[in-house]
């Protein structure tokens, strides 16, 4: 046959099949919005690109339903009003074919109505806090572990070494306030002694008179129930005003790599909570931390994991229902157990996740290590903390 | 749940608020300055202070200078982009109902926090360099809180000292005074009004210089600087300079006593409360307003 031959055969071929099979019904497009912007930007971003990443992976192996991927993500400044309006327009106006969650629980609560109303499945993989999920709604997903349990480990070592007072502040939003509450019912049930608590407000960055009260409360652990702005904040400010606590801990910041790049060695001995980390035994986590890397020239954090996590636990729900339609999906999602890199899944009647362990990180010398549970640790944590002069 | 109040707390949150006041006064003198000269509330002034933090860390983290003497370099970069904006856009509203003048400046502030964006991303960055504290006593006083707290005092006094001795301070304080006078007295309107730009945008940049030692800088950090200098100036009286120094070290305090005394959570409706206060019952402010 002469090449022209061919050309008109391949011509006629695709006229005839309608096209290439992959791009049989064009892509099935995903919407999301992410705090790409604003307060939560550091670690709405890492999310993204977990999702970037999983649909890469998703459709280097041929995408699902012999269909690629292709998410549709807009900003939403962190701020969840404008979450409600990214979700109406991506379901309404962009007739996406599924949702993925925002960041943040603060405005995964949000946007949540609006995916129930259109009957979406809304797999929310960074929804930490218990409420969102006992509303009996129908079709959100949980992924990491709750609010309540992010410092388990602080106060299960605080406890073990004899530490008898607990100092609990967390931003006055839905997760930090859950996350709160969690850490002085742990307290409590272990034998320590709440001895001060205070909220502060979103985007605060002075917490001079705060800490003052705090140093003068002279509690032995400090439980700051945060985000990643505030985390750095406070652990400066503590180191301005020599605030020693003999353990200090943090819910989200800590976990993160630009946690020590922004405070170099006044982040050491800080605690952080984590829901995955690469050094964990979990099928795929080291290969997905290779490709991460490689894709973006930085580490993951948990965000990036617990997002590429999520996704592809979608995808999963969509390949076992064999279809897009919500409640076939929302029934494999509710039926499947499952190890992925990012540890296990399952989910109760009310798609509240059961399996998924949370560890706790300590910064030693630059690098964070896991010290809590003893099954999952790779270090031993550095305790007490000493003094801010000491160091 | 709260602890006994100690008189040790009591002073170090007098001595937290003293510090950040200082800083406040010299940011909103900024702002009090463009109202006084020009009857224009700039949004864009809190922007203007965040690319000074963002010029600070970049000579910082590119080119290891230390950070307090890129204080000349910042106030020099926003010295004359302040002037450029003010020759190319703020000079068209000088005139205008106010309305048109908030608008123009909110736009500003939008872009310049999107060209932040697009420039530096929405990472947080930061300049480590004097961290911990002097111990004096039972207080506890942040190294870099202190350092700000003398530069912006002694930055302040210079402001101050050029608005009442030299020629050109005393320009702009009559054209800030009367236009219509000053422009009679042959005193060339529209370059005080380009210098005055200028020189806020310098004084809000040498706060992003301080304040980029003392927390994480982002593109968004700005607007919170923009109501604090707006409550100090309300507070001191718009367009009084004087007033606007009292003003700053007042809602130093007042922020700092309140979350002492009641939360973090409501100082900041303390604070707002206070401004509602003013309003009502001093609207020219403590000192009077366009006094100078």
């Amino acid at each position: 046959m002469t090449p022209r031959a061919l050309t008109a055969l391949l011509i006629a071929l695709i006229l005839v099949t309608g096209s290439l099979p992959v791009a049989a019904q064009g892509p099935i497009r995903i919407g999301a919005s992410l705090s790409l912007t604003g307060t939560y930007a550091q670690p709405g971003r890492y999310q993204h690109e977990g999702y970037q990443l999983c649909q890469k992976d998703l459709n280097a192996k041929g995408g699902v339903l012999n269909r690629p991927v292709e998410f549709v993500v807009y900003d939403d400044q962190s701020n969840p009003a404008t979450g409600v309006r990214l979700y109406e327009k991506l379901i309404t106006e962009d007739k996406v074919d599924g949702v993925m969650g925002p960041y943040s629980s603060a405005i995964s609560e949000a946007v949540a109505n609006v995916t129930e109303k259109y009957h979406k499945v809304n797999v929310s993989p960074l929804a930490a806090t218990t409420s969102i999920f006992r509303k009996g709604r129908k079709y959100m997903f949980m992924v990491i572990s709750p609010a309540e349990v992010y410092l388990e480990g602080l106060i299960d070592i605080a406890a073990k070494r004899g530490l008898k007072t607990v100092a609990i502040i967390n931003e006055d939003t839905l997760f930090p306030k859950t996350s709160a509450q969690g850490t002085a019912e742990l307290a409590k049930k272990a034998g320590l002694q709440v001895v001060f608590t205070e909220a502060y407000p979103k985007g605060n960055q002075d917490f001079s008179a705060l800490l003052t009260k705090l140093k003068a409360a002279n509690a032995d652990v400090l439980a700051a129930a945060t985000y990643f702005d505030d985390a750095v904040a406070i652990a400066r400010q503590m180191k301005e005003l020599s605030v020693n606590p003999k353990m200090f801990g943090v819910t989200v910041g800590g976990d993160i790599p630009k946690f020590q790049e922004l405070l170099k060695a006044t982040a050491d001995y800080i605690y952080g909570s984590s829901q995955w980390e690469a050094s964990l035994p979990y099928p795929g986590a080291r290969e997905f931390h290779d490709a991460y890397v490689k894709q973006f020239s930085q580490e993951p954090s948990y965000h990036s994991a617990a997002g590429y996590a999520g996704c592809m636990l979608y995808a999963e729900g969509v390949k076992k229902a064999g279809s897009l339609d919500a409640d076939k999906v929302r029934e494999a999602l509710l039926a499947l157990k499952t190890r992925t890199m990012f540890g296990d899944y399952q989910v109760d009647k009310d798609g509240f996740q059961v399996a998924h362990k949370m560890v706790l990180l300590q910064w030693q010398d630059g690098k964070r290590v896991v010290v809590w549970p003893d099954d999952l640790a790779n270090a031993k944590p550095r305790f007490p903390t000493p003094p801010w002069n000491a160091r | 749940m709260a602890v006994a109040l100690t008189p040790a707390m009591l002073g170090q949150v007098v001595v937290s608020g003293l510090l950040a006041g200082a800083l406040y006064a010299m940011v909103a003198l900024g702002l009090a300055l463009i109202f006084g000269v020009m009857r224009v509330i700039n949004i864009a002034h809190g922007p203007m202070l965040m690319l000074g933090a963002y010029t600070t860390w970049l000579l910082f983290d590119r080119f290891g200078m230390n950070p307090y003497l890129t204080l000349p370099v910042s106030a020099a970069a926003m010295f004359v982009l302040g002037a450029l904006l003010q020759r190319t856009l703020v000079f068209r509203v000088v005139d205008a109902p106010e309305l048109s003048s908030l608008l123009l400046t909110f736009g500003v502030s939008i872009a310049l926090v999107n060209v932040a964006q697009l420039l530096f991303t929405s990472d947080l960055r930061s300049v480590e360099f004097l961290t911990g504290s002097i111990a004096l006593g039972p207080i506890a006083i942040s190294k870099s809180r202190a350092i700000a707290c003398a530069f912006a005092a002694a930055i302040t006094g210079l402001a101050f000292l050029f608005l009442q001795h030299t020629k050109l301070g005393k320009a702009i304080r009559a054209t800030s005074q009367s236009r219509e006078v000053a422009l009679v007295c042959g005193i060339d309107v529209q370059r005080i009004h380009l210098i005055a730009f200028g020189l806020a945008s310098a004084l809000a940049a040498c706060g992003g210089t301080l304040v980029a030692v003392m927390v994480a800088i982002q593109p968004e950090m700005g607007q919170i600087w923009t109501f604090k200098s707006f409550l100090v100036i309300v507070l001191g009286g718009a367009g009084n300079y004087p007033g606007a120094l009292l003003g700053g070290l007042l809602l130093g305090l007042v922020e700092q006593l309140a979350s002492l005394f009641l939360t973090t959570q409501l100082s900041e409706a303390v604070a707002y409360v206070l401004l509602v206060l003013a309003l009502l019952v001093r609207p020219s402010g403590l000192l009077g307003g366009r006094q100078t």
